[in-house]
């Protein structure tokens, strides 16, 4: 089927891309299990090895919801994901590659959708153009800097995502992620030192 | 943890001196819907609960509000703001630093291959137009 390409290249072009990620639940989602084994033929996007944390971390992540959700509720669509998957800009390390392909062959149907979400989300270029603009007041935001400004976002997010994960592991909660967890992850973030200080001494 | 709540929506008040959405009302619209898919995609529930995407929406444009406030103080020499300012300063970060180098170095293939494509596209239309000329 004619599918628009995969959502990282597209983002790379200079027109702003249509946002690939639609929110109609998808009636077909049970019939997209196979769709695994036909991915493994095409080149394999080794993104997400060269950040070893975050993806061990989202994988362990991943597998550590699947036991505590216990709701079906699967809005995400599938119907492009063998299409988004497929056209991985090769790195052309076949090590990886294999690791990537041993990983996702093994995927359950609740993993796939959840790999395909945050491969697939991003932030709009349109949306962080304006709000750069508007933060440094300069009306020029040259390109490269809204795609270092999203990558840099969209791991943020993953962190605090991931820190409120395991917050709420820890006092054993379970469910959706609550205001306070989040808050719980800023602030322990914020110790270690990945979130900038408003100011940089103080006296105590 | 009201405590944080609070210094953190004057820090962004404080942070945005600059014209722009007044009422941090409409910042929640900001990134809504990229969020919702993003927090799925990170472990959240398939619907996470509109009032954690909010507050993330506005964590994450704080975030990137002192990322720039920063990027300009190093780049202000310049006058202008660079890439390589934002490089510089999530250098201590490993998984940031590796994901826009990735980032920009297939910016650039894509570039590169781009104007390849264009390049190779106007020889063909030179030698079709060679080709009918002469015939």
């Amino acid at each position: 089927m004619k599918q628009s390409k995969d959502p990282f290249e597209a983002a790379f072009e200079e027109s702003p891309p249509e946002s690939p990620i639609e929110t109609e639940p998808d009636p077909d989602a049970d019939t997209e299990i196979p769709i695994s084994n036909s991915l493994i033929s095409q080149p394999i996007h080794t993104n997400e090895e060269d950040n070893h944390v975050k993806n061990t971390t989202s994988i362990n992540t991943a597998i550590t919801t699947k036991n505590n959700n216990k709701d079906d509720e699967e809005d995400e669509e599938e119907d492009n994901m063998d299409v988004e998957l497929a056209k991985f800009p090769t790195a052309g390390d076949p090590h990886k590659m294999a690791k990537m392909q041993a990983i996702l062959s093994q995927f359950t149907e609740e993993q796939m959708s959840r790999y395909e979400s945050f491969r697939r989300a991003g932030f709009q270029k349109a949306n962080m153009k304006r709000l750069l603009a508007s933060i440094t007041g300069s009306q020029k935001i040259s390109i490269p800097i809204t795609i270092a400004v999203s990558g840099i976002a969209k791991v943020f997010v993953g962190e605090v995502v991931e820190t409120a994960r395991t917050i709420m592991k820890e006092r054993k909660e379970s469910g959706p992620i609550r205001p306070c967890h989040l808050r719980e992850a800023h602030r322990r973030l914020k110790l270690e030192g990945k979130i900038f200080k408003r100011t940089t001494s103080r006296l105590f | 943890m009201s405590n944080s709540a609070a210094g953190t929506s004057s820090k962004t008040r404080a942070a945005s001196s600059q014209p722009s959405e007044p009422s941090s009302k409409r910042r929640r619209g900001v990134f809504q819907r990229e969020l919702q898919h993003m927090m799925y995609g990170f472990g959240d529930d398939p619907n996470p609960l509109p009032e954690s995407v909010a507050l993330l929406d506005d964590i994450v444009v704080e975030y990137i509000t002192e990322l720039v406030h920063k990027a300009q103080d190093i780049g202000s020499q310049r006058g202008k703001l660079s890439v390589e300012d934002f490089l510089y300063l999530i250098r201590k970060d490993a998984p940031k630093l590796n994901r826009c180098t990735e980032l920009l170095s297939m910016n650039e293939e894509l570039k590169q291959a781009r104007k390849l494509f264009d390049h190779d596209e106007e020889n063909l239309k030179k030698a079709y137009d060679d080709d009918t000329a002469d015939g």
